[in-house]
């Protein structure tokens, strides 16, 4: 009797904590559109900032921030601060949905901007609800060609080419750049490096041994790199004489892991390496201990201006963002590629006028959004059917300082699509930089 | 005056609970509900390793492995076979168990830190396994949609308060299940194979058989838990059931007690508050990254020292233990 008089009473106890932590905060009052005051716009980003993803992209929300800052300190969006809200996800996708999920239902942000990976973001924009809640999911960092299904993800707007656009525009820079050379595909094995062959294979380009696939989270042990190494020899010996394209279609870490390998193995130069741009940050390959020999030659495809470019006002502008409102970071092609979504973002929201909604700014990017100010030295593609950014690549080529320099000391720019689309040379010219970086569209 | 059996009350007990938490998420937002689904899911979890590590005395670091049985089999039932969800969750229970019987069966004769240290490396290995296999999706996982909530509940019905309908139904009925099952002649022959396994044998009890079913059953109650997460993430895939998450659980199953289920929400409600606790404390205090990124981890720890100093066998025994001195 005793022990069940206990059970009971601790059972109840039990269920009095747990309903009277749920009842502890009330709910925020929801305003006419969420995020969104007289004085402020509040914007979410859930990506991570530890962990080993967080190494690379841990720069990414403290960036956009900086420029945030920077135009907070200018007037703000129509005299609305921006505030940037972030949360850490650790690259998990149960971390990636409760985040999200907190950022809309908690921190009751206006818009998302700039969420990180595609397993990750899956996850989070269907547990949060971000399609039935019309939340604005902005500038998209991932290349996987899901996110352009407009049914599936009717709020996404990608800011990253898909990675089978990638793919395709490499196979036309091998087949331009190195004719008659054999060719080897080591991939992720997972919906980015399947979304890459899927882009070979629709160029129609024949790889000269079979795909080299490995799990994400791949890491460097001395069997796995050995039987690369193995993999690169044999297609030596298939073509004497020749120079392979080995092209690398993975992240920073693999693409550093793979090149010291072959480093050790002394077999560096007898390949021209060709490394997607999802791999290809020099500072963060430098980083990760590949030598700067090694680095120097290597080939890559690229939208945006070198990092280390100051000629290029854009990248001159950021520098000096960077240099006064992100204090000690150092200045890479993440932080780059950050400030410039953020740059996107705020032209986004002045296109949707001063009565900001979340339709409103779907809307704006969809009818305005191709001509906006970028750095990006390829075109922007938003439509009111397309919902991917920068629709093509430029070929550049890495030299011992780690600095991207157009191929053959020529820039050549080419677009493509995702599907059976021909890759074609295009004669773009970005739009001039707003005046000190600062929009003023409307 | 009608005279109640135990198992009786416990029902009226457990419908109670259901009709409260009920009222309660047409009372609280979103956001709760969300919270609420975790608890749920979370509690299952607990219960899972409390029933194999505090009744039959086996340690398991596996859990994370099992619940990821149980949810790429609900999955893939519902995805690939197009069956209900509900059976999806069934399923899920049902093929974890499977599992956790064929597993038992290898490990049985392994108890203590070789019991841990092999399935912990389950923990490790399974999930990656995933990307082995086209069919589980890789890295991006297989969706676990269990849908929208029925017309007839009205357009305002959200996703959150149908998810947190689901989990805490399926947690309330699997959890009365095992309360059931633990205070039966089950229990009893695994709190005497936990207490003593030689004097167990001699008494007559299958020592091999009870550890197996017990390990078999545990399984299931993870692959049901882990079937739940995946549906309040969307999905599953390698990444969502880390070695981290058995860990996790394993603290959250200490600060209930190991050796009952009276706190199991208590548990589930940590592991979910933790994080929350931590982002105020940030939020109030400021800190470097540094701070930020341990302090979780910081709380879990103090909690779980004040939890074995004060209450080694959970919050209920503090109430018997107050019962007694009266």
């Amino acid at each position: 009797m005793i022990r069940n008089k206990s059970m009971r009473r601790a059972t109840l106890v039990s269920a009095i904590v747990a309903t009277g932590a749920m009842l502890l905060s009330t709910l925020p009052a929801q305003a006419a559109t969420p995020g969104v005051t007289a004085k402020e716009i509040k914007l979410g980003i859930s990506s991570p900032l530890t962990g080993s993803a967080g190494l690379s992209y841990g720069k990414v929300p403290g960036a956009m921030k900086a420029y945030f800052n920077y135009i907070n300190a200018n007037g703000g969006v129509y005299g609305r601060k921006i505030t940037l809200v972030s949360r850490d996800d650790k690259y998990l996708p149960v971390r990636a949905a409760t985040e999200t999920t907190n950022l809309i239902l908690k921190d009751n942000v206006f818009a998302l901007v700039g969420a990180l990976g595609t397993a990750t973001h899956a996850k989070a924009y269907k547990a949060a609800a971000l399609a039935a809640k019309n939340v604005p999911d902005l500038f998209v960092n991932t290349g996987f060609s899901g996110f352009t299904n407009q049914v599936k993800y009717p709020t996404t707007f990608m800011v990253l080419p898909t990675y089978a656009m990638e793919a395709k525009v490499i196979a036309k820079a091998i087949k331009d750049n190195f004719p008659g050379q054999p060719s080897l595909l080591i991939a992720q094995d997972d919906e980015f490096g399947t979304d890459g062959v899927a882009g070979f294979t629709a160029a129609g380009h024949k790889f000269s041994a079979p795909n080299v696939l490995y799990p994400q989270g791949y890491f460097s042990t001395p069997g796995r790199d050995a039987a690369v190494i193995t993999s690169l020899k044999g297609l030596l010996a298939l073509a004497p004489g020749s120079k392979p394209v080995i092209v690398l279609f993975g992240t920073t870490d693999v693409t550093a892991a793979l090149l010291k390998a072959a480093t050790d193995a002394g077999v560096e130069k007898s390949f021209t390496w060709y490394a997607g741009s999802v791999g290809a940050d020099a500072n963060t390959l430098l980083a990760l201990g590949v030598k700067s020999t090694t680095i120097d030659g290597v080939v890559s495809a690229s939208f945006m201006p070198d990092a280390k470019d100051l000629t290029d006002p854009y990248v001159k502008q950021f520098v000096d963002i960077n240099t006064k409102y992100n204090k000690g970071i150092t200045f890479d092609n993440y932080v780059l590629a950050a400030m410039n979504s953020a740059m996107l973002t705020v032209q986004a929201l002045r296109a949707a006028g001063k009565d900001l909604t979340r339709k409103g700014v779907m809307t704006a990017i969809e009818t305005k959004g191709a001509k906006f100010a970028s750095a990006g030295l390829v075109p922007l593609g938003y439509s009111a059917t397309s919902r991917i950014g920068y629709n093509g690549y430029w070929v550049s080529q890495l030299n011992a300082k780690g600095e991207g320099k157009p191929f053959g000391g020529k820039l050549v720019i080419y677009t493509t699509d995702s599907g059976a689309g021909a890759v074609e040379v295009s004669t773009f010219v970005r739009p001039t930089m707003p005046k000190n970086g600062i929009p003023t569209n409307s | 005056m009608l005279k109640l059996t135990p198992s009786k009350k416990r029902l009226i007990l457990f419908i109670i609970f259901g009709w409260i938490l009920l009222i309660l998420s047409n009372q609280v937002g979103d956001l709760k509900l969300y919270q609420g689904s975790f608890i749920a899911t979370y509690a299952l979890a607990i219960t899972s390793i409390i029933l194999l590590t505090g009744y039959s005395g086996q340690l398991s670091l596996g859990q994370s492995a099992l619940m990821a049985v149980g949810a790429y089999a609900g999955a893939l039932a519902i995805f690939n076979l197009g069956l209900h969800p509900v059976i999806g969750l069934f399923v899920a229970a049902l093929v974890a168990g499977v599992f956790g019987l064929l597993l038992g069966l290898i490990v049985a004769r392994l108890s203590g830190p070789y019991l841990a240290g092999t399935t912990l490396a389950l923990a490790v290995s399974l999930p990656t396994l995933a990307n082995q296999f086209p069919i589980l999706g890789a890295e991006e996982g297989v969706p676990f949609d269990v849908g929208s909530a029925p017309a007839r509940f009205g357009e305002d019905f959200s996703q959150y308060k149908w998810q947190f309908w689901i989990a805490s139904l399926a947690a309330l009925i699997m959890v009365w299940f095992i309360a059931n099952l633990l205070t039966s002649r089950y229990g009893r022959t695994y709190k005497a194979l936990r207490d003593n396994p030689v004097a167990a044998e001699l008494s007559g009890i299958n020592v091999g058989q009870v550890k197996v079913g017990a390990f078999a059953i545990s399984s299931g109650v993870a692959g049901l838990s882990g079937a739940l997460l995946a549906v309040l993430i969307s999905g599953v895939s390698p990444s969502a059931f880390p070695l981290s998450l058995s860990f996790a659980l394993l603290g959250g199953a200490v600060v209930t007690g190991v050796y009952s289920l009276k706190g199991v929400i208590l548990g589930g409600l940590v592991l979910v508050a933790i994080p929350e606790i931590a982002d105020s404390l940030v939020l109030r205090i400021g800190g470097s990254e540094g701070f930020t990124t341990s302090l979780p981890g910081f709380l879990v720890s103090a909690l779980l020292i004040l939890a074995v100093v004060f209450a080694p066998n959970g919050p209920g025994s503090l109430i018997k233990r107050e019962h007694h001195k009266k």
